[in-house]
C-alpha cells in the first residue's frame, strides 16, 4: 500500500506506524531501484564493497544507494571462548549469504571492530597483528577524537562491534540483525542506527525519498528541500566520481599501510559517526549560489539555478592551492575545496594489480545515510545518548579509508586545518567553513573492517 | 502555550474567514485602534504604507503598543516596523517585519562582514535572496523570498512593488510556527494589507 500525500502529510503517520517506526514508510513511498543483477562467481575478498548500480543524473554518473542502510552496534557479552564462538558467527555470516544476494537487490554485510574489541579480547594478538599506518607512523585503528568543529559533548563511543547492513529490503535487514544479534549469545546491542538514501532516481515521482521522508515526519525546514534532491541538504552526493574505485579504500591499494603478516589484507578502516543537519538554517540563511559554493568552493559561478548534481570529476575540481588563495580572497572556503588535498590522489597511482588511479581521484569510500534517528533508532544508553522520539534530519555518516589518520586528514580539511600545517583561519562552525555551521555531531567511533576470511572475531583463533 | 497560540491562529482566521464570507470582497480598514500609528508613519514619509488588518497570534499591529519592537525610519525614508512576542517559557518567538522605500524599487543590499584570522572582509548582497514563487491579493503580486538578511534573517519575506516603491512584509520561520504555517500567515497577512495614504 502506498501512502498518498493526504494520508502522510504532518507526521502523525509516523507514530502510528510499527517496529521499524517511520522508515517503514520508505518502502511505501518509493519503489525499489531496478538493479541489474550480477551474480558473483565468487564472494570478493573484501566486506565493504557493494555492488551499486549507475544512472545518469544531469548529466553527470551517480551511484544507486541501497534504500535502507543500518548499522547495529553492540558489544561482548560473556564470551568464555572467543575460538569457539568464531565459527558459529562465521556460520550465520555465510547463512545470510546462502540466503542473499551480495548486492543491493539482497544484502549486503559488513562486520567491523573497535578498539575495545582489540585491546580487551585478543589484547596479545592485536599487538603483532594489527596494521600500522606508516606514512602517519601511527597505528590503522586510532581512538576516536572530536575535532574543532565538534561540540564538547559528542560522544566518543567504545563498541566492541558495528554492523553495517544494506539493503533495497528492509525485511533483509531484520534478517540479518536478528541472526547476529538475536539468535546468536555472543552480543549486547547498544543501538540501531536506521536510514535511507536515494529512491528518486528513476524520475517516478515528483519528490524524492528524502523531502517525503523529513515531511512525513514533520521536520522543521522539510518543505524548503528541493523536490528533487538525493539528500536533505539537496545536492547529489553519490556521484560516480566523487567515491573512491573498487580497492582504493583496501589498507593495502596505496601503500600507506604495512600490514605485517597480511592478516588484514583486504580489509580497510571505518568511521562512524552520526550528525545532525539545520534544514532550517541551511535553506533560510544561505541562498542558492552560497549553497553552492559552501558545499563546493567559492567562485563557482557557471552552476545552474536548482542544480543539484554538481559534477566533480577530477578535471571540475580546483587544484589543492586555489583552497587557500581562494580563503584569502573570499574569507571562506567550500567544504568539498576543503577536502580535496586530503580526499583525492595528488598524482596518477598505479596499484599493485596493475589498477592506474589517475590524479585526482577520490579515496574515500562514502557509505552514509540520511535519517530521522535522534540520534539513533533505539539504544541501549537513552540518557547518555540524549535519545528523544521526536525525530531530526541527519546522517549516519559511513567513511571506509585505508587508514584512520586517513580520515582523520580528511576530517581536519574540512574544518581548515590542512596536511601541509595550513590553518584556513575561521571559526570552526563559522558559515565560511563549509557545512559546519549546519551540522552537528553527536557520537563517533573508528572501526577496523577485517577481510571476509577474517570477519568473525578476528585474531581469535591465533 | 503553544496550544493556545495555534488555537488562536485558528479562531482569527475563522474571524477572518467570516468577515470575509459576510462582507464579500469589500475593503476592510486600517483597524482603528492601529491606524493612527500607521497614519503617522505615511504622514512622516509622505509616501503610502500598507498597514495589516490581520496578525499572527498573538501579535497586533499597533505601533506604540505592547508587541512593537523596531520603528526606524532612514534618511532615505525607508521604514521598518517591526512587531515581536517573545515567548520566556520556551514556547518559541512570533516577529513580523514591515518595510518599505518609498520612491525605490531595487532589492536593497546588506553589508556582510566575514571575519578570516586577523583579516575583516566586507562586502554586501542582496537584502532578499533566493526567490520562490509569487503570492497574489488583493491585487499584489508579491515575490517569495526564502534568504533575508539583517532583521529578516531567518524570515520568509514578501516583497512587491507599488506607485514606484518597493514594500515588503516578513515573519521569522521559528516555533510555534513552521515554515508552512509562516507561509500560510503571510498569505493571509498579505490578503489583509490596506494602503493607508499620507494625509496633510
Amino acid at each position: 500500500m502506498r501512502f498518498t500525500r493526504r494520508r502522510f502529510l504532518g507526521g502523525a503517520v509516523a507514530g502510528a506506524l510499527g517496529g521499524a517506526g517511520v522508515y517503514e514508510l520508505v518502502d511505501r513511498l518509493t519503489a525499489a531501484p531496478k538493479r541489474q543483477a550480477v551474480p558473483l562467481a565468487r564472494l570478493p575478498k573484501e566486506q565493504h564493497l557493494l555492488d551499486l548500480g549507475l544512472v545518469q543524473v544531469e548529466g553527470v554518473e551517480v551511484v544507486v544507494p541501497p534504500l535502507h542502510s543500518e548499522v547495529v552496534t553492540g558489544t561482548l557479552l560473556n564470551v568464555s571462548d572467543l575460538r569457539t564462538a568464531q565459527p558459529k558467527l562465521e556460520q550465520a555470516l555465510r547463512s545470510l549469504e546462502a540466503r542473499y544476494a551480495e548486492n543491493a537487490a539482497g544484502l549486503g554485510v559488513t562486520v567491523a571492530w573497535g578498539l575495545p574489541y582489540f585491546e580487551q579480547h585478543v589484547a596479545a594478538q592485536a599487538k603483532r597483528y594489527l596494521p600500522f599506518d606508516r606514512r602517519a607512523q601511527k597505528p590503522v585503528l586510532l581512538p576516536s577524537r572530536r575535532f574543532p568543529s565538534d561540540p564538547q559533548d559528542t560522544i566518543l563511543e567504545s563498541n566492541d562491534v558495528a554492523v553495517l547492513l544494506r539493503s533495497d529490503s528492509r525485511a533483509h535487514i531484520d534478517d540479518a540483525r536478528k541472526a547476529l544479534f538475536d539468535d546468536l549469545p555472543f552480543f549486547s546491542m547498544t543501538s540501531i542506527r536506521r536510514g535511507f538514501a536515494g529512491g528518486g532516481f528513476e524520475g517516478q515521482g515528483t519528490q524524492s525519498l528524502p523531502k517525503k521522508m523529513a515531511m512525513a515526519a514533520g521536520i522543521p525546514g522539510a518543505d524548503l528541500i528541493p523536490d528533487n534532491a538525493e539528500l536533505f541538504l539537496g545536492f547529489t552526493s553519490t556521484q560516480k566520481a566523487g567515491l573512491g574505485p573498487r580497492l582504493i579504500a583496501n589498507h593495502e591499494t596505496l601503500g600507506y599501510v604495512d600490514l605485517g603478516t597480511g592478516y588484514f589484507h583486504g580489509g580497510t578502516h571505518m568511521h562512524l559517526s552520526h550528525l545532525t543537519e539545520d534544514l532550517e538554517a541551511w535553506y533560510l540563511n544561505f541562498d542558492f549560489d552560497e549553497r553552492v559554493l559552501t558545499a563546493f568552493r567559492p567562485g563557482m559561478t557557471q552552476v545552474k539555478q536548482g542544480a543539484q548534481t554538481v559534477a566533480q570529476g577530477p578535471k571540475d575540481i580546483g587544484p589543492p592551492e586555489q583552497l587557500a588563495h581562494q580563503f584569502k580572497a573570499t574569507g571562506r572556503f567550500g567544504h568539498s575545496a576543503s577536502i580535496q588535498a586530503t580526499s583525492r590522489l595528488q598524482q596518477d597511482f598505479v596499484g599493485h594489480d596493475g589498477t592506474v588511479y589517475p590524479k585526482g581521484t577520490a579515496i574515500p569510500q562514502r557509505a552514509d545515510f540520511n535519517t530521522l534517528d535522534n540520534p539513533f533508532a533505539w539504544t541501549s544508553s537513552p540518557e547518555r545518548d540524549k535519545k528523544s522520539a521526536d525525530p531530526v534530519a541527519g546522517v549516519h555518516f559511513v567513511v571506509f579509508n585505508p587508514t584512520g589518520d586517513d580520515f582523520e586528514r580528511n576530517r581536519l580539511a574540512m574544518d581548515g586545518v590542512l596536511p601541509d600545517g595550513t590553518k584556513l583561519r575561521v571559526g570552526a562552525r563559522s558559515r565560511a567553513a563549509g557545512f559546519n555551521s549546519v551540522l552537528t555531531t553527536t557520537h563517533r567511533q573508528n572501526f577496523l573492517v577485517p577481510p571476509r576470511a577474517h570477519r568473525s572475531f578476528p585474531l581469535a583463533e591465533l | 502555550m503553544r496550544a493556545t497560540i495555534v488555537a488562536g491562529v485558528a479562531v482569527l482566521a475563522l474571524a477572518v474567514l467570516a468577515a470575509g464570507a459576510a462582507g464579500g470582497t469589500s475593503v476592510r480598514d486600517c483597524p482603528a485602534v492601529w491606524k493612527s500609528g500607521w497614519q503617522h508613519l505615511a504622514n512622516r514619509l509622505q509616501a503610502p504604507v500598507y498597514c495589516p488588518t490581520w496578525m499572527p497570534n498573538p501579535l497586533d499591529a499597533r505601533i506604540g503598543g505592547d508587541y512593537q519592537d523596531i520603528y526606524s525610519i532612514g534618511k532615505d525614508r525607508s521604514y521598518l516596523v517591526s512587531f515581536l512576542y517573545h515567548g520566556d517559557q520556551g514556547t518559541g518567538d512570533v516577529h513580523v517585519n514591515f518595510r518599505g522605500y518609498p520612491g525605490r524599487t531595487v532589492i536593497p543590499r546588506c553589508k556582510t562582514i566575514v571575519l578570516t584570522g586577523s583579516k575583516t572582509l566586507r562586502g554586501t548582497t542582496p537584502c532578499f535572496a533566493d526567490a520562490h514563487g509569487t503570492r497574489k491579493a488583493r491585487g499584489i503580486v508579491a515575490t517569495v523570498y526564502r534568504v533575508n538578511q539583517d532583521a529578516d534573517q531567518w524570515h520568509v519575506l514578501l516583497a512587491w512593488r507599488y506607485a514606484g516603491s518597493l514594500y515588503t512584509v516578513s515573519e521569522h520561520v521559528i516555533r510555534p510556527y513552521t515554515y508552512q504555517q509562516v507561509v500560510s500567515n503571510l498569505d493571509k497577512l498579505l490578503a489583509s494589507l490596506v494602503l493607508v495614504r499620507p494625509q496633510g
